[in-house]
């Protein structure tokens, strides 16, 4: 790389990467300072998703607020409300039957491979190609109509409740869910040979935007951008929650942290939530779906947390509470917001055309950045 | 203090000047006053009004939730293209039709009030999801960033209401649109799959 | 990791005191109460422990503003709360020169509450639109604002004695 600071002054000129770009997923305005084709600094301008969920919260009783948590991270909304919901149960102390717990996690881990694929067919179609968003959409839709036959929903899920879950799934659920996860251990030779095995892929993402260890921890990177570092930090294994402690499974980390090894690292994630899935399935006890809670929950005074393991990294919900059934703060940790924070020193002197894959490999979703 | 936030949220807008245009009855000067073609021919734009409804071409719009509805749309299962909105085109000046889909708020109206200026005429928009229409579930008394609706700042041609809607509803949506543009709800003969009424 | 002794040891040079908590009433494992004055020596050695920060927020309740700051290690079982209490006019320093990630939340406080933070490389808005810097949303109004007593943890017995004590949500529970 030349020496930037040699170079004469005309070849400077902001570039803005507006809020309309095929490229920003969403609405995110990366303001960038350019040197000729070398980035000297990008900026992040935020705000243009901001939709006041946190003011939201305090203005509705606890369990009318679970829409909104879907409406924040749209590509894998049942984390969200897993979260939600298990943060209400642990501050009012209301117990879940296991059965819910396991469709809980059985939905959760299917909404985090749509997610993933969706991610996929996404960071290829950035790079420019766009045969592999076919595919991995033809996968999600499977996946998007086996949910809506409980949830009801596409997209936007509010399937679980405080206690459990909304409706019980029932045996054709279980079949088409084990047909699918047959079916997509075929498909992951798909795009094993079609993407990871291309010399073209492979140029534009190995050695692009390095995030080392010391860096995830300074700004707070969770999820796939920190196991691409090579941290095996998983909110599952770390500190279990709901009924993740009884499968087995693996974390699968990177080496270098560069886009290639998050790219791995998500792919093989596919894999070891069809593992939980199947072993879920195997598990699934017999009971009620939703426990027993009161008519009006009331929330004691005092604060809570709860952390669940979205497809992005790591998922926070802190909880004040005065009293009555509103929340008197509501404040989501969100995992893009901490992993989008490393692009302005993970993208300095880089190639415009690299941003465009460190972006796409850090899978953000800009309106739960923007809450 | 809410009145004060309400009041933040007035942006100037297309809509309302066109509206108060269409009740004062006179041109007044207004920033774009479109005469149209000098010469008209009836057939030519009746012809002109079939390929342009059967080559709509949106733009990437998506702001929220709707925007993937609106990819899983464009993607193999549901297929807009078969519809002749073959492209998503990024830039605003190659293509005609906007699909706001998604939530606009205040920091974001004044980028869709140059995207929509910048698109060359004939254009049109669909507000698609409740957002789109009217705020959607943030048009709540402590609103104080969203837009409730964005035919307060442009002109929209059709609603789509949804949160999110189906792709087949948007589908719906752009198969309304090619009625209003030409009058006719499926303006190419189509050719009978099977003896169901279309 | 936040039960060893050299951990303790480090706190005991800084005057601060960790309190245990009940992580399934609660979420985390150990709050510690901060000032203004420790806050940057308590930062530094969560960095130097291998801790992360996971998030930095604030709570509006009378008569104080109470920053929140969660600290988290990847490789243990360790959630620390940390607590701040600030008063209408304080200030508080900056840690974003020590956990870069902190650069974006106090931002966002900034936005959402107005509190200023000293040496802050850039406290432009962040989330919300330029020229709304008096709308401060999450402040909460009259009304609805709530005394320090009334949304933190109580011991269920010994309700009368708090409010004696300074407003401070480390009580034993």
């Amino acid at each position: 790389m030349p020496e930037l600071t040699k170079i004469s002054q005309p070849h400077r000129f902001f570039l803005n990467m507006g809020p309309q770009h095929p490229s920003t997923h969403g609405v995110l305005r990366v303001l960038l300072e350019m040197d000729g084709e070398y980035i000297i600094e990008p900026q992040p301008v935020l705000g243009y998703g901001h939709r006041m969920q946190e003011k939201l919260a305090e203005c509705r009783t606890c369990t009318a607020f679970m829409p909104n948590t879907a409406r924040m991270d749209y590509a894998a909304a049942l984390p969200y409300n897993h979260g939600y919901a298990a943060l209400i149960e642990r501050m009012a102390g209301i117990e879940v039957p296991p059965r819910a717990e396991y469709i809980r996690v059985i939905t959760s881990e299917l909404n985090r491979i749509a997610s993933h694929l969706l991610w996929f067919g996404a960071l290829l179609l950035d790079l420019g190609a766009f045969t592999p968003i076919l595919y991995s959409f033809d996968d999600r839709e499977q996946i998007l109509d086996i949910l809506e036959d409980i949830t009801g929903s596409r997209l936007t899920y509010c399937y679980f409740r405080v206690g459990g879950v909304s409706k019980d799934i029932d045996d054709k659920f279980v079949e088409r869910t084990r047909a699918f996860i047959k079916r997509l251990r075929q498909r992951f030779d798909i795009f094993e040979k079609l993407v990871t095995g291309n010399v073209i892929f492979i140029n534009r993402v190995k050695g692009v935007g390095i995030i080392d260890a010391d860096m995830c921890r300074r700004y707070g990177a969770t999820g796939p951008v920190a196991r691409g570092s090579g941290i095996p930090y998983d909110v599952r294994k770390n500190q279990p929650y709901s009924v993740y402690s009884e499968f087995d499974f693996d974390i699968p980390v990177g080496e270098n942290g560069d886009s290639l090894d998050r790219y791995m690292v998500r792919m093989r994630e596919m894999e070891q939530s069809l593992r939980i899935i199947e072993q879920a399935l195997d598990k699934l006890p017999e009971g009620p779906y939703r426990g027993k809670i009161p008519k009006k929950i009331k929330l004691p005074a005092g604060d809570c947390c709860f952390s669940v393991e979205a497809a992005r990294g790591e998922l926070t919900y802190y909880l004040v509470g005065d009293g009555s059934d509103v929340p008197y703060r509501l404040k989501i940790r969100v995992p893009s917001y901490s992993n989008l924070s490393v692009l302005p020193e993970l993208c300095r002197g880089m190639l415009l055309s690299d941003l465009v894959a460190a972006m796409g490999s850090l899978d953000l979703v800009i309106p739960e950045i923007d809450r | 203090m809410a009145e004060e936030k309400r009041n933040m949220l007035r942006i100037h807008s297309y809509a309302g000047e066109l509206r108060e245009r269409n009740e004062r009855g006179t041109p007044g000067n207004l920033v774009e006053q479109d005469p149209g073609p000098i010469v008209r021919l009836q057939l030519a734009e009746k012809i002109l009004d079939v390929c342009r409804a059967n080559s709509l071409w949106p733009m990437t719009f998506g702001l929220a939730c709707c925007a993937i509805e609106m990819m899983c749309m464009g993607m193999a299962r549901f297929d807009i293209a078969r519809y002749g909105s073959e492209v998503f085109r990024p830039s605003p000046r190659q293509s005609d039709l906007m699909i706001v889909a998604g939530t606009v708020n205040k920091k974001m109206a004044p980028a869709v009030m140059t995207l929509y200026e910048q698109m060359p005429s004939p254009k049109y928009v669909i507000a698609m999801g409740n957002c789109a229409i009217s705020g959607g579930p943030f048009a709540v008394k402590e609103n104080y960033n969203v837009i409730e609706g964005i035919d307060k700042l442009i002109p929209v041609d059709v609603y789509v209401p949804g949160c999110p809607p189906r792709p087949e509803g948007l589908i719906e949506g752009i198969l309304k649109l090619q009625e209003k543009i030409t009058g006719v709800r499926h303006p190419f003969p189509q050719r009978k799959v099977s003896d169901a009424p279309n | 990791m936040h039960r060893t002794e050299s951990f303790a040891q480090s706190l005991r040079k800084l005057s601060l005191e960790l309190q245990e908590v009940d992580f399934a009433q609660r979420g985390y494992h150990a709050e510690i109460l901060l000032t203004a004055d420790t806050l940057r020596d308590f930062a530094r050695l969560m960095l130097e422990a291998e801790y992360f920060l996971v998030f930095m927020s604030a709570v509006h309740m009378s008569p104080a503003i109470e920053l929140v700051y969660q600290f988290a290690q990847f490789n243990s079982q360790s959630r620390i709360l940390g607590r701040l209490f600030l008063d209408a006019d304080g200030v508080v320093p900056t840690i974003s020169d020590i956990f870069q990630g902190s650069n974006w939340h106090e931002r966002e406080v900034k936005d959402f509450f107005g509190i200023v933070f000293q040496d802050h490389p850039n406290l432009e808005p962040l989330i919300l639109p330029e020229g709304s810097e008096d709308l401060k949303p999450l402040l909460k109004e009259e009304d609805k604002l709530k005394s320090c007593q009334e949304v933190s943890w109580q011991p269920a017995e010994a309700e009368g004695e708090n409010e004696a004590a300074e407003p401070s949500g480390s009580e034993k529970s």
